[in-house]
């Protein structure tokens, strides 16, 4: 629970700076997201893995659901930190 | 009688208890399948083998169980030939996720400053390559502006009009009832000048599109690494959300690329946000009046719909309350 708490100040800070030069708050909103998606970066990570070596293979699919998942949990975040 | 309720209660213990062994053995199943999730290959030998530990484990390799396994290891087979038919999962581009836009309620309207802030924008990034030629500056009065301001607006532009008394064509400054102009004389200059890639016209974009305010908002702000094993070529751009992943346009909305007007911080995703409320707007000015409608309509519908049901008691009120009476005596 301590680290929303951090989260929040890191926001105030961000929102403090951004009179002289704007900061997009969705990397952050982001990067907040990351630990609910680690099921799908372990696959990600996994099919690079497994990929390794083969020219036409690629891990389209796992990164889709990777940022799928992110996407569909900074949505709302982004939107709260926006006019 | 004493035997037989305790027989009773016997077939009752079996039964409960082969309920029991039944709803382990869907658990087993469930715990399989939820092991080795989708992606193919070889997650069937996976599924096969897990289920036989578990099955061991557990000490039940009934037959029904092995119908189920081998039902569900088909039903898997299937579904990774039908993985195998669209290999490409680029194709359709990742889903954009719903956003929660202040114009989503059926009640609710555009946020004005917003799309007033989002022509901002697209006046001074998107239209340097997008036209936008069903939109007129008299669109914009009473919508994002003032009548002065739109004629302001529309005086910036020089406009090829005529023929004049001498038949000959001039240019004039722009009037509320232009056109926005267009960047390209057409299409063959457009893609000329783009490497190719036809910036489409943004008029309609957000009904042309599926999900299309979702789409464009993460369009614009989705710019990220390519994932393992794709290569994008030189003069695209990978965007996950686009359809087969390279884009011809590069990441135009950046943080403080503009200065709003009225003071709010030009970020990435504000910028973004408020000119896909300005496309939404373009794409639905209908909008805001539809739904006003709406409401009218919905609450005089609920006045009339209160008439009618009062009006129809009323009348059959001395209908179901008469008594019918059968005169035997005469």
């Amino acid at each position: 629970m301590g680290q929303p708490a951090t989260k929040e100040k890191e926001q105030e800070e961000g929102e403090e700076e951004e009179d002289p030069s704007p900061v997009d708050t969705k990397p952050e909103c982001e990067e907040s997201c990351k630990p609910r998606c680690v099921k799908q970066l372990l696959h990600y990570e996994a099919c690079i893995k497994r990929i390794e070596g083969s020219p036409r293979k690629h891990c389209t699919g796992q990164y889709f659901d990777y940022w799928g998942c992110i996407d569909k949990c900074a949505a709302p975040k982004i939107f709260r930190t926006l006019k | 009688m004493a035997t037989r309720v305790r027989s009773t209660t016997g077939v009752v213990a079996r039964r409960l208890s082969r309920v029991v062994v039944f709803m382990q053995e869907k658990q087993a199943l469930r715990t399989c399948t939820t092991q080795s999730t989708t992606h193919h290959g070889l997650e069937l030998l996976q599924v096969m083998k897990c289920w036989q530990q578990e099955a061991g484990y557990k000490k039940i390799a009934g037959r029904g169980f092995r119908l189920l396994a081998l039902l569900g290891a088909g039903a898997t087979g299937m579904l990774g030939l039908s993985g195998l038919a669209y290999a490409d999962e680029a194709e359709h581009g990742l889903q954009s996720p719903s956003y929660p836009w202040t114009h989503n309620g059926i009640f609710s309207s555009y946020d004005h400053t917003s799309i007033r802030r989002g022509h901002q924008v697209f006046k001074q990034v998107c239209a340097a390559c997008h036209s936008m030629n069903l939109i007129a500056y008299r669109d914009l009065i009473g919508v994002a502006y003032t009548e002065d301001e739109v004629k302001e607006i529309a005086a910036e532009i020089e406009v090829q009009d005529g023929p004049n008394d001498e038949g000959e064509m001039f240019s004039r400054p722009g009037k509320p009832s232009d056109y926005f102009p267009a960047p390209y004389a057409n299409e063959q200059a457009a893609r000329f000048s783009n490497g190719g890639a036809y910036p489409p016209d943004l008029s309609l974009i957000c009904k042309a599109r599926h999900n299309g305010q979702n789409y464009v908002f993460a369009l614009l702000t989705g710019y990220r690494e390519p994932p393992a094993g794709v290569s994008v070529r030189e003069g695209l751009y990978y965007n996950p959300y686009f359809p087969g992943g390279a884009i011809a346009m590069p990441k135009v909305i950046n943080d403080g690329g503009i200065e709003f007007e009225d003071g709010t911080p030009a970020s990435a995703s504000q910028m973004a946000k408020d000119v896909v409320s300005f496309l939404t707007w373009a794409a639905e000015p209908e909008a805001d009046e539809r739904k006003l409608i709406g409401a009218k309509w919905i609450f005089v519908g609920c006045l009339l719909l209160f008439q009618v049901g009062h009006y129809k008691r009323w009348k059959w009120a001395p209908i179901k309350s008469r008594k019918l009476v059968l005169d035997v005596v005469n």
